[in-house]
This record gives C-alpha cells, sequence and structure tokens, in this order.
C-alpha cells in the first residue's frame, strides 16, 4: 500500500555582519524515481525574496534564492507532499555468483562505464594504513557481501551527532568511530570503492518512526551497482536496505555532491546555518 | 666565412655545430627565402637598428601592452620582449603544420565528445581508463552533456616545434584558454611601424583576421532557437596578466568584454547587466579556468564566475567556449596517445609529430626514465605555463636526486621526453649588440566551430632569450617574433 | 554598454576633467600673482592657501604653507586624494576596464599621459617645472578631449564620457568661482579693492581660460557681475556652467529617448535645472553668491547620483 508523506525542511542563516548580495541552492527536492512521485510542493523565504527552479552538475532539481537586499538573517521553509510506494528491499532474483567470480567488476566496459562512482575522492578514500580494514568474502555473492559490510559499518561506528561535521576526514573518522549518517556512508563507499564496487553517495529523508538513526536533518544512505541487479540503496547508518521509509532527493560521488545548501554570499564575517527536518507519515 | 661577417649586426653571431639555424644553412650564408631579408636588415647601422628596436619597444609600451613586475616599492610596467627580425615559413611548411593542426583539434574533439560519453576509445582499450580517473580535470558534471554543435575545443593553441633532423613536432595542446593571439597581431603591427619597408619584399599572409574567424565561429555555436547570438568574452578583470589580450579580442570582435558581475542567471539563462537593462547572452568566450566559472557548482569561494552559470550550460541557454572540462585532454600523459587518437578516430596517420614520451606511472618506462634523467625533459602532467620543468642536462647531480625523488614520489604526475633540439633563429640581443641564436617554438591558433576550422596564419613565434634555454614561456622569460606565412 | 563599464567612462571623463582644472588653476594663480597689482595678490601664501581652498582642503589664516610641500601634494603626491597624479591614474584605470570600448587611439593617449606624469621628476616639479608640467597636463587633456570627440562613435559610449565631462567641467568652474570669490573678498579687507572690482576676477577668468573671451563680448574690465554672467550664464562660453548644461542636456537624451522623461529620471533633473538657469538673472546670483554655489553644487551631485541609479547600478 503506498504511503503518502509530509516533509517539512526549515533552514535559518544568520550572518554576523550584515550581507549586501547572496545566492543560495537547496538540494532538497524529492525526485522523481519508480518509488516516489511528489504530488505538491511550497517554497517560500521570510524576506519574500525570489526563487526558481534549476538544476545542479548532475542534473538534480535545486531552488535557487537571489538577494541583493541587505540582511543580516533569513529563514527559508520548503514543504512537500509525497507518494511514497511500498519498497521490497529484494525484489530482485538473487544472483549468487561468488565475488571472486565476478569477472564483471574487472572489465573495462563495466569499469568505463561506472567511472564517476569508482573515482575515490577526499572523504571516500581510505586512508593507506586502513586500506586493509575491511575485506570481502571471495565465496559468497557481490549482494551478501555488500549486506555484512553494511552491518560492519553499522557496528564499527557509534552513532554520535555532534562529534563531527561536514569537513571530518574518513581517517578521523575510523579512529574515532563515531559520527553522523553521512561518516558512516561515506565509510560505506570507500569500502566499495576500493573492492571495484560502484557505489554513490544518496541523500534524502528518512522516516524515523521506527526508531531509525537520524537526527532531524537530512538523511544519509548508499547505493551501490550490484553486477546482473543494479544500484541497491544500503543504509550502513540503520544496517537496512533502502525502503519505504527512505526518500531520495539526490545522489553524487559524496557528500559534496549533495550538501542540501549552498552559497555564495558577498559580505565579511561569519555565518551560521541551523536547519531541521521533519516528516510525517500516514496510510493511504 | 660567409656574408654574415661583413654585417655589423651579426658580428658576434655564432653558428653553433648540431644545431639547426632556420635562416643560415652550413656554410653561414643565408637560405634562399631569407637572403632579401638578411640584406635589408643588414643596411642598418647599430646605432639604427637600436633607434628602431626602441621605437617598436615605445610602441608597445604606450600601447599599454604590458604586463606588471611587482618590486619592493612598486609594481612597474613591463614590455614583453619582442624581436624585429621576422621568421618566415614557406607555404609547403605551413601546409603541413595547417593540416596537422586541424586534424589535431578534430581528434580531440572527437575524443572530448567520447569521454563525455560512450567511452569507446577506453572500452577498446586504447587509451587507459585510469589517465581519466586520475585527473582532476576530467568533469563529471559534463558526462552526457550535449555541447552546442558537439564542439568542445573551439580554439586550440598547438605549441610546434623544428627539431634538428628538420622536421616539425609537436610538443602540446593547449585547450583551456591558450594565449598570444593577441601578440601574433602586436608584433605583427610593431614590425610594420618599424620597418615596413621589408614588407614590399616579401608576400605575408594578413594576421589581423583572427578576430573575425573567431567571432565567426562563435556565432556558429549558438544555442538552439536564437537567429542573431549575442556573444561576450569573459575576463576575471584588468589585473590578470593577459587582460590586453581579453580587451584586444573584444574590441576586434565588436562584442562586450565582461567581468562575472556583469552577468547574472536567471531561470537558466544568461543576462548581463546594460544601461538599458538586462540583455541576453547567448555565447560566452571565457577566460577563466573552468573551476572558477560558477560558485554554486565549482569553487565556492570564486568571485570570478556567475552563479548557476553552469545550470543555464547544461540546459543549453548559452555557449561556453571553450567547453568546461577540455583540460582533460590537454593533460601531457593524454599527450602521449595522440597518435592512437587521431587513427581512432579519423581513420588517418598523423600528420605532425608526437615527440616519444616515457609515462613514470609506467614500471619499466618509470626505471628507463629514473636512469637517464640528464637525457631527458621532465614534466608535470598538469601544469602549463612551463612551469615544474626539468632539463636533465642542466641539472646537478644533486638536482637529479632531488628529481627522482619527486618523481618516485607519484609517478602519475611525471612524463619525460628525450631533449629535443629546437631549431634557433637569429635575435637581436641589447647587451652585445649583435644577433644570436635562440631556440624557438611556434604556438598555432586553431579554430573549430560547426562545419568550419581555421588556422590563423602566422602564429606566435616564441624566444628563449636567454643562451642555450628550451624553455620559451613567457613566464619563463621568453620573447616572441613576428611570424610570416609566404603566399603561395 | 555594460553598466560597469558605463560608470568607468564617466569617471574617466570627470578625472581627464578634473585634472585639467587642478593643473590649470595652479599654472594661472601662480604665474599672475607674480606681477599682480596688489601685495595681497602677490602674497606666495594668499596663492598657495587658494590652491587650498579650491581643492576643499582650506588652511587657517595663520598657518604658514610650504610652497614646495603644496605643489608637491597637489601635483605629484600618491597619498594625496586631489593630487593631479591620482586624477590621472584613476582616468587610466577607468579607461583600462573600459578598454574594449574606447579606441586605440584614446587609449593610447591616456596611458602616455599617465607614463609622462608617472616619470615626471620631483624635484624638478617643485622647484622650476610647475609651468612645463602644468601646460602639459592641460595639454594632453586637450588632446584626449580632441580623440574622444574624433575618435570614437558619437553613441551612448560618447554620451557617457560627455556627460562626466561637462557635469565635472560645470563643477569645476563653480569651485573655482567659489574659490576666487574667496581671494577677492580676502584681498578686498587689506587694500581697499572693492569686491566688485577686484583684480582677482580676471584670474578668474583665466583659470577658466575665458578672459579674451569675456573680453571680446564685454570690451570692459571685468567686474563681478559681468564676471559671474560671462561663466555661469552665457551659453556661448564654452566653459560656462549654461554650456556644460547645455551639453549634458543633449548627451542625456541620447541616453534616455524618452519624450517625457520620468519624473525621477536624470534626464529629468538635467532638463529642469537647465530650465532654471536659462532664466535666471545674474542679479539674483550675485546677491547670495555663496548660497548659490551651495545650491548647483548640490544639484550637479544629485544629477551624478542619479545617474549612478539609473544606469550604473550592477
Amino acid at each position: 500500500m503506498p504511503l503518502k508523506y509530509s516533509l517539512v525542511y526549515k533552514a535559518e542563516n544568520t550572518y554576523q555582519a550584515p550581507i549586501t548580495r547572496a545566492f543560495w541552492q537547496f538540494l532538497i527536492l524529492p525526485e522523481a524515481n519508480e518509488t516516489q512521485e511528489l504530488i505538491q510542493w511550497h517554497f517560500t523565504n521570510d524576506l519574500d525574496e525570489t526563487s526558481g527552479l534549476s538544476i545542479n552538475g548532475l542534473g538534480f532539481s535545486v531552488i535557487r534564492v537571489h538577494s541583493r537586499k541587505k540582511i543580516s538573517k533569513i529563514s527559508f521553509t520548503a514543504k512537500f507532499m509525497l507518494v511514497k510506494k511500498e519498497v521490497n528491499p529484494f525484489n530482485f532474483i538473487i544472483d549468487d555468483t561468488p565475488y571472486e567470480k565476478h569477472e564483471a567488476l574487472q572489465s573495462i566496459d563495466f569499469r568505463a562505464e561506472h567511472e564517476v562512482y569508482l573515482r575515490k575522492t577526499v572523504f571516500t578514500s581510505l586512508p593507506k594504513q586502513y586500506i586493509g580494514i575491511y575485506s570481502f568474502d571471495q565465496s559468497i555473492s557481490i549482494f551478501e557481501n555488500l549486506k555484512f559490510l553494511n552491518s560492519w559499518v553499522f557496528e564499527h561506528l557509534y552513532f554520535q551527532s555532534g562529534v563531527t561535521d561536514v569537513y571530518t576526514d574518513l581517517e578521523q573518522i575510523i579512529e574515532n568511530r563515531h559520527g553522523v549518517c553521512q561518516d558512516f556512508t561515506h565509510l560505506f563507499c570507500a569500502i566499495c570503492r576500493e573492492h571495484g564496487i560502484p557505489v554513490r553517495y544518496v541523500s534524502g529523508y528518512l522516516h524515523q518512526g521506527n526508531g531509525y538513526f537520524g537526527d532531524s536533518q537530512m538523511h544519509a544512505w548508499a547505493e551501490a551497482h550490484v553486477p546482473e541487479i543494479g544500484w541497491v540503496g544500503f543504509d550502513p547508518t540503520n544496517n537496512i536496505l533502502a525502503s519505504s521509509n527512505h526518500i531520495k532527493v539526490a545522489h553524487g560521488k559524496d557528500y559534496q555532491d549533495c550538501a542540501p545548501i549552498k552559497g555564495v554570499v558577498y559580505g565579511t564575517g561569519t555565518n551560521e546555518t541551523n536547519y531541521s527536518v521533519e516528516v510525517y507519515a500516514s496510510q493511504q | 666565412m660567409g656574408a654574415r661577417h661583413d654585417n655589423s649586426l651579426f658580428k658576434s653571431y655564432l653558428k653553433k655545430e648540431g644545431l639547426l639555424d632556420e635562416v643560415f644553412d652550413n656554410t653561414g650564408e643565408a637560405k634562399a627565402i631569407y637572403q632579401e631579408l638578411f640584406r635589408l636588415y643588414g643596411a642598418h647601422s647599430i646605432s639604427d637598428y637600436v633607434h628602431l628596436n626602441n621605437k617598436a619597444k615605445n610602441s608597445f609600451f604606450n600601447q599599454g601592452i604590458t604586463f606588471q613586475v611587482y618590486g619592493e616599492n612598486e609594481a612597474k610596467e613591463k614590455i614583453f620582449p619582442f624581436d624585429l627580425f621576422p621568421r618566415i615559413i614557406d607555404s609547403s611548411e605551413w601546409e603541413i603544420i595547417e593540416s596537422g593542426s586541424i586534424q589535431r583539434s578534430k581528434a580531440l574533439n572527437l575524443f572530448l565528445w567520447d569521454i563525455y560519453h560512450e567511452k569507446r576509445i577506453i572500452k577498446d582499450n586504447v587509451v587507459p581508463l585510469d589517465l581519466l580517473s586520475s585527473s582532476s580535470n576530467y568533469l563529471h558534471q559534463m558526462m552526457g552533456v550535449d555541447p552546442p554543435n558537439g564542439i568542445y575545443n573551439h580554439i586550440s593553441g598547438i605549441d610546434i616545434v623544428k627539431h634538428s633532423d628538420g622536421n616539425y613536432y609537436v610538443l602540446e595542446d593547449n585547450i583551456r584558454c591558450p594565449s598570444g593571439v593577441s601578440y601574433v597581431v602586436c608584433n605583427r603591427t610593431a614590425l610594420k611601424r618599424a620597418l615596413f619597408g621589408v614588407f614590399n619584399h616579401y608576400q605575408a599572409h594578413t594576421v589581423t583576421d583572427y578576430a573575425e574567424n573567431l567571432l565567426d565561429i562563435l556565432e556558429s555555436v549558438k544555442p538552439k532557437g536564437v537567429d542573431n547570438p549575442t556573444c561576450v568574452v569573459i575576463t576575471p578583470g584588468m589585473f590578470n596578466s593577459a587582460y590586453y589580450e581579453h580587451s584586444y579580442l573584444a574590441k576586434a570582435m565588436g562584442v562586450e568584454l565582461v567581468e562575472g558581475q556583469d552577468l547574472f542567471v536567471e531561470n537558466d539563462f544568461v543576462y548581463m547587466k546594460t544601461i538599458n537593462g538586462p540583455e541576453r547572452v547567448d555565447v560566452i568566450y571565457r577566460r577563466i579556468d573552468d573551476l572558477f566559472i560558477d560558485p554554486l557548482e565549482f569553487k565556492p569561494d570564486s568571485a570570478l564566475g556567475v552563479p548557476g552559470l553552469f545550470a543555464a550550460y547544461r540546459k543549453g541557454n548559452v555557449c561556453l567556449a571553450n567547453a568546461p572540462g577540455t583540460g582533460v585532454a590537454d593533460d601531457k600523459a593524454i599527450y602521449t596517445y595522440m597518435p592512437q587518437i587521431i587513427k581512432y578516430y579519423l581513420n588517418e596517420e598523423p600528420i605532425l609529430n608526437n615527440v616519444q614520451t616515457y609515462h613514470c606511472s609506467r614500471p619499466d618506462e618509470l626505471n628507463f626514465v629514473l636512469e637517464n634523467i640528464d637525457k631527458l625533459v621532465i614534466k608535470p602532467v598538469d601544469e602549463a605555463g612551463g612551469y615544474g620543468i626539468s632539463i636533465g642536462n642542466q641539472l646537478t647531480k644533486s638536482e637529479i636526486k632531488a628529481v627522482q625523488n619527486q618523481i618516485k614520489e607519484n609517478p602519475r604526475k611525471y612524463v619525460a621526453q628525450p631533449i629535443l633540439s629546437l631549431s634557433v633563429h637569429p635575435t637581436y640581443i641589447d647587451k652585445k649588440e649583435s644577433f644570436e641564436q635562440r631556440h624557438i617554438d611556434l604556438r598555432t591558433f586553431t579554430l573549430l566551430g560547426k562545419d568550419k576550422e581555421f588556422v590563423l596564419k602566422g602564429g606566435l613565434t616564441r624566444v628563449a632569450l636567454k643562451e642555450g634555454n628550451l624553455v620559451v614561456n613567457s613566464s619563463q622569460g621568453g620573447g616572441s617574433k613576428d611570424t610570416w606565412v609566404l603566399k603561395k | 554598454m555594460l553598466s560597469r563599464v558605463a560608470n568607468n567612462l564617466f569617471w574617466m571623463g570627470r578625472y581627464i576633467e578634473r585634472s585639467e582644472h587642478i593643473a590649470r588653476y595652479l599654472n594661472v594663480n601662480y604665474f599672475s600673482s607674480l606681477d599682480a597689482p596688489n601685495e595681497k595678490s602677490q602674497s606666495r601664501q594668499f596663492v598657495l592657501k587658494s590652491m587650498l581652498f579650491m581643492l576643499g582642503e582650506p588652511s587657517e589664516d595663520h598657518t604658514v604653507l610650504n610652497e614646495e610641500k603644496v605643489l608637491f601634494n597637489i601635483g605629484l603626491n600618491t597619498d594625496s586624494y586631489f593630487s593631479i597624479i591620482n586624477n590621472v591614474k584613476a582616468a587610466r584605470e577607468n579607461a583600462n576596464s573600459a578598454r574594449d570600448l574606447i579606441s586605440t587611439e584614446i587609449y593610447e593617449a591616456i596611458n602616455k599621459f599617465y607614463h609622462f606624469i608617472l616619470n615626471y621628476d620631483k624635484e624638478v616639479f617643485v622647484k622650476k617645472g610647475l609651468y612645463d608640467f602644468t601646460v602639459n597636463v592641460i595639454e594632453q587633456c586637450m588632446i584626449l578631449r580632441g580623440k574622444i570627440r574624433a575618435t570614437l562613435l558619437h553613441d551612448q559610449v560618447y554620451a557617457i564620457i560627455m556627460m562626466g565631462i561637462n557635469i565635472e567641467r560645470a563643477t569645476q568652474i563653480i569651485r573655482i568661482i567659489n574659490a576666487k570669490y574667496h581671494d577677492a573678498t580676502v584681498a578686498k579687507g587689506s587694500y581697499g579693492d572693492t569686491v566688485a572690482n577686484s583684480f582677482e576676477w580676471i584670474t578668474l577668468l583665466k583659470c577658466a581660460e575665458a578672459y579674451d573671451m569675456m573680453r571680446r563680448f564685454y570690451k570692459k574690465t571685468p567686474t563681478s557681475i559681468s564676471t559671474l554672467e560671462f561663466l555661469v550664464l552665457n551659453g556661448d562660453c564654452p566653459r560656462s556652467v549654461m554650456n556644460s548644461l547645455n551639453q549634458i542636456c543633449d548627451h542625456i537624451n541620447v541616453l534616455d529617448r524618452s519624450k517625457h522623461p520620468a519624473k525621477d529620471s536624470t534626464a529629468f533633473l538635467v532638463g529642469k535645472l537647465r530650465a532654471e538657469f536659462q532664466f535666471k538673472k545674474v542679479e539674483e546670483i550675485e546677491e547670495d553668491i555663496q548660497r548659490f554655489i551651495e545650491q548647483i553644487l548640490q544639484k550637479l551631485f544629485g544629477i551624478s547620483q542619479k545617474m549612478e541609479e539609473e544606469f550604473f547600478k550592477f
């Protein structure tokens, strides 16, 4: 049975010294795909600056706001109504070819096709000393391996907000063993890429009704490309596969491609962003 | 003893063994094509010549064709060194250079299309995937994007040298923002002002038609649905070292020279702010690097770019020349695959030679390079402007050690080539009050548009002013010469 | 035309014009004081103070000024905001950023001008170069104006530059009137000359290169009232405020082609000011010169500001 979600995204930016001109870009619109449909949305800001719809570098929809006033504070509110189909994460035929037999991963066609999501970025490169931190089991399928990896990341790190930020690199995360969803996801991605499995970082919303980890902010998980199956969503923060509780916004190589808010601001001084996300569900 | 020595301007002209002198043959006589020129120059006394030389320098200075040198107290303006003795290329040699330049530009364009779409050349194992994935200029934002009319490298600057074996070799392909074309025009103007008489004896092709051809090319890649496209040149601003060139091109094309702050994007269309309100912009010849064009998509702290520009480009509402992401193909490691790239896409043999190149990323070649540094030129693959180049036979033992360590640290970053013997050309040296041999190269300017291609008949001959030096880049103290391509 | 570039061209025009008026003020005042008919007007301190006053830097009565220092500050000191060198530098920088729009001839001339000043020996200037330096500055400015007129299409680009030149010219003429009026008042106190018949009016006319024209027109020794009439209201005098206003009016019509300009537009303000001057009586001005000067400066400033809002905002 489809689920109906209503979501509220709020962000408030404050500037220590007033700014004279600014652009903001919000990557927060749920994407339209087979499992989800956006039926209604609404975006406002308290200063009545004009906003418009555009795309980011990878083609995902973004909302853009431009201001030429002198301001020191602005808040944005977005509301979405969305229908999500019931997702069975196992709706594919399990391919049980063992990992070692998967020549596809090594083939130049496959590697060239998925070059972007095999590329190691600053956030998804394992530090030298941790290259071997996790090994795949050669005798079981790729999908099984990824499920184990999902659990391993979930157990290896402790969910704790406030100890890491968007600049924290993988080395610190592995050493300190705590972080938030984006850190879990980066670690998962790094290990996948180390093993030649294309994987993309996904940002979106999580319905926390069932006691999942998240912190009233946007959620992150990963989609790995399993040969013969396609892209499969893994949520290492909660040790589950992406399901009807996961509402996808965008994907990219890592967090940087998916930052929910980007700003280009003309002015001096520091700024602060506070934002929150609420997700409500009702059976339809 | 040739006629050379009767000529006071050539009194200390020493012809070194083993170098290819473009003007004098082995007996010291001027080659046929240069005989008249040599005679005309020979008619000048040293003081006449110095006078002309200073006049030419002043003309550059007064026109403000200068760059800033930052000294202890204040910035000083200097002109780019210019030599009054022109280089002549006859029509048959030029045909090779011209067709070779076009061939390379076309092949590079097809290569760029391919690696941002199906990647056939990779899948067919012609070019290794690693070269792309390790290149920071391979923009995944460009994946699957179709630039207007399929053109990526509208403007290419190809650096060519003449080796002592008499053949032309390509040193590198510059397809990001190649500069120098304004100096081709300035050099011609200066030479005409100083020595107009010499033009009576030679039939040289004009070089002032570059701008009109560039405008044609830019207009040919207008976005869909636009009849009369508005083109602009975007510059980082007047403090950029190539600002003169940017303003020259805008002026010669009769289009606006804009800075990032003059443009804005609304509903994914680009506009410029004019005194009569916003005016739509369709084609942008951009002289700012990929990472600075749009702070929302690339470097967030870039004040040079235009927020939202990339989205407008992706949607096909504006054309950028050159396209973002072309830099991946002027990587010096990609260069080494040019013969294969030309063959693969055009099914032709390369017209211009490539220099044999060793990849430090390949273990066997790495070993060869490490053992033979004294006979090689070591180049970082991703630098431009002659930075980071080491020339093996000019290094001390400890410097060789240092270079070896640098390479071992990051083999992918370096390629090596045999030390080429660039041809030499008589160049007037102020201190010596005489002409002397100096090494030269040639940068050609090739334009690629919809069903149209153009190579500027002339190009920029760059001179390494230090005796024996092989690096000709202006950032490394090089000068330039007017270059005549003779009519058939 | 880009708004940013329009702004640069406007200011290029202003700085060129300003340099010329400062240079001429130095030249005329210094050299006519040498054989002035009364002691006060001959006094070097009086002349130096007048120069500084004109530039908006009045000094106290009892201050004793150092001639070389004052000349250096006005001519070649890059640390004083009003110096000629800084004005020319600013003109060139503005030209630089609009280089694609102005002709090569203009750029070359402005560039040569800048290098001439940059390389002018400071010692020579303060000791014996005043005449040579100021005459050169005046000439270069005139050459520049000639090239602006002759090598540019007379379109919006030209109109913007001419707006700058003429607004600045009117402003400078008023400032010069202000300074010489002040001088005349001071000179009167000590030497019995009446303000109305002061020697300073001749100097004033020379500062505006209008002395000969004025003699030809009135055939009488200039008085305060005839001088004011000539320099403010006579549209045929090429440096009068009226003449500048007429030109400003012509050029704004190239930029704003509306038949009935909006009430808050530059064209409206310009038209209104010109109409006011067209029907002004010199007696009204003479009644309270100080008030008149303040008002006209205010209005010119208002026009410049309106232009910024209307055309240059980016």
